[in-house]
């Protein structure tokens, strides 16, 4: 298998992980941080920032994570930690699809539409989750300028409608909600956890860890500054905007006269939000095929069974979004700590195969 | 060889073809087609409240068919009742069997009694709505939207098109009307200011106007003959905690629209040895600001430069062309805008309405002078007055 470079990996950093975080996020923020809605924000990207930091410097050690971990605690171990690993990221990769799913039915359509509508989502996924993670270099080197276009064309087109003094004063949002804000961000930041699963993937060179760090901080830097514009324009009503990537740019001037012409980059980032939807649940059936090998079919009925339990899993919590949402980030909110900044720094600790012999 | 590996990567190049459809119509949004039999495009909906809920008045945009000499939209009003604004959407769809869109929706007009109460128990829909714009128009109207909605405008096919007219770009840098969005208004409601102003419409009979009997545009007039009405909005209606709680006249809007900095080409009329003359605004530079620092105080300030754009009197020909405004003018022109600018300021301190975002300035600018003064501020506090009128030269 053709491993990833790094200039694919900083692409993955800087562009697409950010997409999942501007479509409920920022509203959810607001909600609780109101006009601090960054400092919350800043905190989630810096620790982890760290923790992936962590991560690609365990990428040194060129090996996947299934073969330090069997080198390190034996393959039962192994196996055992890869299956809790892979039901994680099952559980990370439910709400990007909810998020997805109804930003397609709110956003791309007039009219509330059936729920068949997105269903033929999956047959893109099944395709996209029967191919290894560490396959997806070249689509990330194409998701890489559309994401980094698709922000920049939604940030010039809203930035006209903005009061910035909306984000004054620091601290009027009170710690209690800036705390709050921070715990519900981490259900978006699972960035670090994905990582482990690119172990052993990427074509390491000298100081691809700093510089993949600092890519991934300049992605969290295009995502402040959405989040800067989003409750510039929207200020006391910003907890309500949900979609926040397709709301704010609707105001610019132009739009009464050439239409919705922001819909180009609302859809160039839709394209690559489709695409990161689908890496948790690679990353989960990936736990699997890493110990068992990549026999063909073995993904292929794996990628069909996943998709398959997402897809009856969308109808069944149909219009119980918010339900779900709050079960993540709420009382279960410890599981993304847990897993996204606890567990990743650990890889560093796991043992090479010529370390053990 | 080459020919089997073909064979074999068929399937997956098939798989591709089909993703790559799948994709396209996952994006399309149904190719943004409308079936226009089933949907009931809303243009503007009146709001009006009643005993037990709200009145909803929606103006529909009907197809008129292929005759090309009549153009325009043709429009029909229908009105339902319910105890919430969806309520009433519901019944719209019982009604007519239409689906209600209202993604074209430009204008929510509010009926004058609706706005004395919390105007958000109305809005409240609009504003969580995935479907509709929050940047349409809003408004209140003398007496109740929904004969404002149906009545037969003098100047265009629907009501509500010519009202939005009123609205444009042009006549808001003119000063006499201050148009507002749902977003906007809804910004200042929520915000710590909880004020907020909206275009007041009068409508009345176009003098000298034939009757539109059986205009075909009126489609939802069943034929009957209707007075041709002229809407106006120079007037202004202020809010506090979501209530109209006072209405500035045209002077005042101007004043206001003077001070917010954003006339231009707006006339306002002086007076020259006691004779009227016009004055066209070229340069508007106004600004309203707290000084807080010690006992607050509030400055409001404004530049203009101006220029002569008639007299009400005749004059030789040399006042044409050398195009000159003497002392007199600018001063009477200084003289009229401060009154306009007082009576603005007692008008909105009296009505409790933040409309220059003063709350919100404090609240920025310090958080602990915010929870000092908030309460003094717009009705506690001292206004000083600064008007400064000049000529290009």
């Amino acid at each position: 298998m053709n491993k990833i470079s790094p200039r694919q990996l900083y692409f993955f950093l800087a562009c697409v992980m950010p997409v999942g975080k501007l479509v409920i996020l920022p509203s959810l923020l607001a909600q609780y941080a109101k006009n601090d809605l960054l400092f919350p924000m800043l905190i989630s990207y810096l620790i982890q920032a760290g923790v992936v930091f962590a991560v690609l410097l365990a990428m040194r050690k060129g090996e996947s994570l299934y073969a330090l971990l069997s080198n390190t605690f034996g393959k039962v171990a192994s196996i055992v930690i890869l299956v809790i690993l892979s039901i994680f990221y099952l559980y990370a990769g439910l709400l990007p699809l909810l998020e997805q799913r109804l930003f397609v039915q709110s956003v791309f359509y007039d009219t509330l539409p059936s729920l068949a509508a997105f269903a033929p989502f999956f047959v893109f996924s099944i395709y996209l989750c029967a191919k290894p993670l560490g396959s997806q270099g070249r689509v990330w080197d194409i998701l890489g300028p559309l994401s980094v276009a698709g922000l920049a064309g939604v940030l010039i087109l809203s930035v006209a409608s903005t009061d910035p003094g909306a984000l004054l004063p620091v601290g009027g949002g009170g710690f209690k909600g800036a705390l709050k804000a921070f715990t519900v961000a981490t259900g978006w930041f699972f960035d670090g956890a994905i990582l482990l699963m690119l172990l052993g993937r990427v074509d390491y060179k000298k100081g691809t860890a700093w510089k993949g760090t600092l890519f991934y901080l300049a992605g969290g830097l295009g995502v402040l500054a959405f989040l800067a514009v989003f409750y510039a324009v929207f200020q006391d009503m910003a907890a309500g905007q949900y979609f926040a990537i397709a709301k704010t740019s609707k105001y610019f001037s132009g739009i009464t006269v050439l239409g919705r012409i922001d819909y180009v980059f609302i859809y160039m980032l839709s394209l690559v939000m489709a695409f990161w939807c689908t890496v948790p649940l690679q990353a989960g059936i990936d736990c699997y095929l890493q110990p068992f090998g990549r026999h063909r079919h073995l993904a292929t009925i794996l990628s069909v069974a996943v998709n398959a339990v997402f897809l009856v899993l969308l109808y069944l919590l149909d219009n119980r979004f918010g339900e779900v949402m709050r079960f993540i980030t709420g009382p279960s909110f410890w599981i993304f700590p847990a897993f996204c900044i606890l567990l990743p720094p650990f890889s560093l600790l796991l043992r090479r195969n010529h370390e053990r012999t | 060889m080459n020919a089997r590996r073909f064979i074999k990567t068929i399937p997956m190049k098939l798989y591709l073809i089909l993703l790559g459809v799948i994709l396209f119509a996952f994006f399309s949004n149904d190719f943004g087609l409308v079936d226009v039999q089933k949907t009931a495009i809303i243009l503007a909906a009146g709001i009006d409240k009643t005993e037990d809920g709200y009145t909803l008045s929606s103006q529909i945009a009907v197809p008129k068919g292929s005759d090309r000499t009549t153009g325009g939209t043709s429009s029909v009003e229908i009105e339902t009742e319910g105890k919430t604004v969806s309520d009433c959407i519901t019944m719209l769809y019982t009604k007519t069997g239409w689906v209600p869109k209202l993604i074209f929706c430009n204008l929510l007009l509010l009926g004058e009694e609706t706005a004395k109460d919390d105007v958000f128990g109305g809005l409240n829909y609009f504003l969580r709505n995935e479907y509709m714009s929050d940047s349409c128009f809003l408004a209140v109207c003398e007496g109740k939207a929904g004969e404002v909605l149906s009545s037969q405008s003098a100047i265009d096919d629907a009501s509500s098109l010519a009202i939005t007219k009123l609205f444009s770009d042009a006549a808001k840098k003119s000063g006499k009307v201050m148009p507002n969005t749902l977003k906007e208004f809804s910004v200042s409601y929520f915000g710590v200011s909880k004020s907020g102003y909206l275009p007041y419409v009068r409508m009345s009979d176009q003098e000298g106007a034939q009757e539109a009997g059986g205009n075909e545009s009126s489609g939802g007039s069943g034929g009957q003959s209707k007075p041709q009405k002229i809407y106006t909005a120079s007037e202004t209606a202020i809010f506090y905690e979501g209530k109209m709680t006072g209405l500035l006249p045209p002077e005042e809007t101007l004043a206001f629209a003077l001070l917010k900095g954003e006339v231009f080409a707006g006339t306002f009329n002086a007076t020259d040895k006691n004779k009227p003359v016009t004055l066209t605004v070229l340069e508007d530079d106004g600004s309203v600001s707290l000084e807080a620092k010690t006992s607050p105080k509030v400055k409001l300030s404004l530049s203009l430069t101006v220029r002569l754009c008639c007299r009400g009197v005749s004059a030789p020909i040399d006042d044409v062309s050398t195009d000159e405004v003497s002392e007199e003018v600018l001063r009477s022109a200084e003289q009229t805008l401060q009154g306009y600018m007082r009576k603005l300021w007692d008008d909105c301190a009296q009505a409790e309405c933040d409309l220059f975002g003063l709350r919100r300035d404090l609240y920025r600018s310090s958080l602990k002078r915010y929870s000092e003064l908030k309460d003094v501020v717009p009705n506690g506090v001292e206004a000083e007055i600064e008007t400064r009128v000049q000529t290009k030269s």
